[in-house]
């Protein structure tokens, strides 16, 4: 869930996505600095003087995957709560400081990371730094903005998930997809969750999560790493670092069998969903990953879209999506079905064409095609200091550490076409998927049962 | 997420700052070819990578009353084949060197937008003159994309109601005027258009002295233009002239429209009336004015329906300028029963703008915030080509750009509380449409005026059948 922008036409920030290796050298990544404050909080910066901006996002390492029965949404909830109020400043405040000087901000939470992102010029970067010191040291915990912000969260509930029949159903393959592992736990939180949290649960979960030393700060732009490093360490060094999060134990058991969620609602257009059990953020297969799901799925030319969409019009669209978090996620595909489409035809379809790249693999031409993609795409990404501190946070939180992003043109060169044999063999399973189907109620009568 | 369709006023802007003190358009090169299109060039050599725009004058406003949505469909089938490749081959063309191309309609124009490596330019131009000059427009990719156009509309009615919403204002508002064209079609005035409408409407509507075509990127201008002028002079014109489109009337009363979503748990609404054109030169003192009242996390709508109430995810308003006045809106969503208590509170926050207008520390934080907002909108060889095709289409100069940092700087109360009462909307002359549970919602929506009444899934975005 990202800012709902135009279409930024990307320009790529660098002499390479030229097809070949001549290991493609990320201009400006020499300039990148870390280190991490006496507190344990980590800090990277990233100068790009194109703007007189800077991005800075605080990525706290909390997630739905911290959350348990009862508190569950609630990291989503805190990302909320961050804007509503500190000790030393009232509810409003925080916005109006910043928009006053020119800065905007937002922010996100997935299964794995808060994010809280401004996007400053660079006249106010002491000023962001302040206030977003102030809000990790100081949050307040108001009764009654609490419960107004409980309105708020449920209606981006009502958005995301009751409105909408293709959210009403990721959730159900979510948390069907994982018997013990709390990645099955939607991010935005479930119903009777959002509307019973108490104060102490928001109080206990702030003072585990929201420490410093759970925190990596990213700032790209236009700024000085020694100046920032410099105001890092005023503002944040002296927030006391807490005992680190209890860490997440539980594996998800091997599936066993394929699972199904069937939905029957008012609807006209099915919905089919695949998700399957794949790969942490770091693990080196995840280039292989990606370049496989484009084969897949990435424009007119990838397998999926071709056969259901172009010939056999049996789905208006087929997408993909992977995971990647800390531990192993999903790697999603998502067919969109013509009014009163055939389920059962476009499964059975969905079905030959994952058994045929399963068994035979992908041709060198759709390999070299995917790595294209993948190449421009990431130079593409790197074109605006929103898109740096996107990847950069990314890589250096979920993926491996930030030095990996440096490498990603030469780690898509590196995988061959057996390496992507051999993990769609393995993933790509029935065994090791969810299948949600959504259907009209009428028409799904003579489907199978829950 | 925390929020927000952050209503970026000035999408079309660029930097290259000087010294933090407003942006200047940095030099480029307009050339007209002798067939009327436009070419406009600007090198910027710090990544290996063009982008283009190619936009053609023409769009929604173009369509035949009944079949909006024949623009779209014509853009749209330009991909779909051209020149020596069918529709596989070109796609497969596109990505094996990991370009980009996308086709977009809106209510003026058509438009190619897309990136190439630079090394890729010959290419890059050979496949834009193909898809404009030399489409295929085969009767089954025109019986597919149309189908599937159809289909997109019908999930989104159960899966996107606040993207539609402000479908069913637009249509709403402007009733039979060309701006009142749904962009991309209904399903009932897409399932009218016959494939001869689509070979017709490229005929007559599609040719060179429509064009603008911006390239900015990693290319020598000389080379350039010497491969576009060669790839486009011989290029014919459009066959009929170009619609001119009337002022539109706006609304004095205010009137509602509901939309019965019987299956939505929340209620979408929208309430705009005709505003300003493009080239309004208050531009400045409307946008930081639209900024505080419904254009940011803190602007008044947020802060009353979000921030201090509770009663919604998000509010917001926005400006849509075109060559004639286009719309100003504001719009949010809440639970179906309170919907009342947030339309009300909308309403009431409007009057509150003409009634107490903005205060000097709003006026100078909403100055500040466009201010600082304005560079990052401008980052991509993309963006820049996006913005010197704009400047063209709307026969802005580059003072456009280059003096809107003073013009912010400029603006006072007086200028302020000058569009308030000139340009934004009181709350008794409103076009207000409500998606949602009409059983629950048609009784209280009466006190705002005249309700009509229309279901989801009426093939139309109107609740006349002809748009």
């Amino acid at each position: 869930m990202s800012r709902r922008l135009l279409s930024q036409l990307l320009a790529a920030t660098l002499a390479c996505a030229c097809t070949l290796p001549a290991a493609a050298q990320v201009p400006g990544a020499d300039q990148v600095q870390a280190v991490t404050l006496t507190n344990g909080m980590q800090i990277i910066v990233w100068p790009d003087h194109d703007i007189p901006n800077v991005a800075l996002f605080n990525w706290v390492h909390v997630g739905s995957r911290n959350e348990v029965p009862g508190i569950t949404g609630l990291a989503h909830f805190f990302e909320h709560m961050m804007f509503n109020g500190t000790t030393t400043r009232p509810q409003g405040e925080f916005d109006r400081v910043l928009e006053a000087n020119g800065a905007r901000n937002n922010a996100f939470t997935t299964n794995d990371v808060t994010v809280y992102q401004d996007w400053l010029p660079r006249a106010a970067l002491a000023t962001v730094f302040e206030v977003e010191a102030d809000r990790l040291r100081n949050l307040a915990f108001e009764p009654k903005v609490i419960e107004s912000e409980r309105g708020v969260v449920y209606s981006e509930r009502r958005l995301r998930v009751e409105d909408s029949l293709v959210g009403r159903l990721q959730e159900q393959v979510q948390a069907t997809a994982y018997l013990a592992h709390p990645y099955g736990i939607p991010t935005i939180g479930w119903p009777s969750d959002i509307q019973s949290w108490r104060i102490e649960d928001l109080k206990s979960f702030f003072a585990t999560n929201y420490a410093p030393n759970n925190c990596t700060l990213v700032l790209v732009g236009d700024v000085e790493p020694k100046s920032a490093i410099a105001l890092a360490k005023q503002y944040f060094e002296s927030i006391p670092s807490h005992a680190p999060p209890d860490a997440i134990r539980t594996k998800e058991p091997e599936q066993e069998g394929e699972r199904r969620v069937n939905i029957e609602a008012e609807a006209q257009s099915p919905l089919l969903q695949f998700a399957y059990h794949a790969l942490s953020g770091a693990d080196p297969r995840q280039p292989a990953l990606e370049l496989l799901t484009r084969i897949l799925t990435d424009g007119d030319a990838s397998r999926l879209h071709r056969v259901l969409v172009e010939e056999q019009k049996l789905a208006i669209s087929a997408d993909s999506y992977i995971d990647r978090g800390f531990d192993p996620g999903l790697a999603w595909f998502l067919l969109t079905l013509p009014a009163g489409g055939d389920a059962q035809k476009a499964e059975a379809v969905f079905d030959r064409e994952i058994e045929r790249v399963r068994d035979s693999g992908v041709t060198a031409q759709e390999l070299a095609r995917a790595r294209s993609q993948a190449l421009a795409d990431f130079w593409r990404g790197l074109a605006t200091i929103d898109g740096k501190a996107q990847a950069l946070g990314s890589y250096a939180v979920l993926q491996g550490g930030y030095q990996r992003l440096f490498d990603a043109p030469r780690a898509y060169e590196s995988v061959t076409a057996d390496d992507i044999r051999k993990l769609a063999a393995e993933l790509l399973r029935p065994s090791n998927r969810t299948v949600g189907v959504l259907t009209a109620k009428a028409a799904a009568s003579q489907g199978e049962g829950q | 997420m925390k929020s927000f369709v952050s209503a970026l006023l000035f999408i079309f802007s660029t930097s290259v700052l000087a010294a933090g003190n407003g942006v200047k358009v940095p030099p480029f090169e307009r050339v007209q070819l002798s067939n009327g299109a436009v070419v406009l060039l600007m090198e910027r050599h710090d990544v290996p990578l063009i982008a283009f725009s190619a936009v053609l004058r023409g769009g929604a406003v173009s369509d035949p009353a009944d079949e909006s949505g024949l623009a779209s469909l014509l853009v749209g089938l330009l991909q779909k084949g051209s020149g020596s490749r069918d529709a596989v081959a070109f796609a497969e063309t596109v990505a094996s060197v990991g370009g980009q191309i996308e086709t977009a309609a809106s209510t003026e124009s058509i438009a190619i937008s897309g990136s190439f490596l630079a090394r890729d330019q010959q290419l890059m131009v050979e496949l834009l003159a193909d898809m404009l000059q030399r489409p295929r427009l085969e009767l089954g990719q025109f019986d597919t994309l149309r189908a599937r156009q159809i289909e997109f509309i019908r999930a989104a009615k159960e899966s996107d109601l606040a993207a539609l919403t402000p479908i069913y204002g637009e249509a709403s508002l402007f009733g039979g005027h060309p701006y009142g064209r749904t962009v991309d079609g209904s399903e009932a005035s897409l399932a009218e258009i016959k494939h001869a409408d689509l070979q017709r409407y490229y005929q007559e509507q599609v040719g060179a002295d429509r064009l603008i075509l911006a390239v900015a990127g990693d290319f020598k201008t000389a080379q350039m233009k010497q491969r576009i002028s060669r790839a486009f002079s011989g290029w014919r014109k459009a066959g009929a002239p170009l619609a001119q489109v009337p002022k539109a009337q706006a609304v004095t009363g205010r009137r509602v429209l509901l939309i019965d979503a019987p299956e939505s748990v929340q209620s979408y609404f929208w309430a705009g009336n005709v505003a300003v054109a493009k080239n309004d030169p208050r531009r400045a003192a409307l946008d930081v004015t639209n900024t505080l009242f419904g254009g940011r996390f803190t602007s008044m709508l947020n802060s009353e329906l979000r921030i201090r109430t509770g009663l919604s995810y998000s509010a917001s308003s926005h400006f849509d300028r075109l060559l004639q006045p286009g719309h100003w809106a504001l719009s949010s969503f809440t639970q179906t029963e309170k919907t009342i208590e947030a339309l009300d509170l909308a309403l009431a926050t409007l009057d509150k703008l003409h009634q107490s207008g903005l205060d000097a520390t709003m006026l100078e934080s909403g100055k500040s915030y466009v201010q600082g907002q304005y560079p990052l909108a401008l980052e991509t060889a993309g963006q820049w080509a996006s913005q010197l095709a704009t400047l063209e289409f709307y026969g802005l100069d580059r003072s456009y750009i280059d003096n809107y940092s003073a013009a912010l700087a400029g603006v006072g109360g007086a200028d302020a509380k000058r569009v308030i009462d000139e340009v934004f909307p009181s709350s008794s002359a409103l076009a207000i449409v409500v998606v949602g549970n009409a059983g629950a919602l048609r009784d209280g929506l009466r006190k705002y005026g005249p309700v009509t009444e229309m279901k989801l899934a009426d093939p139309s975005f109107s609740p006349v059948r002809r748009q």
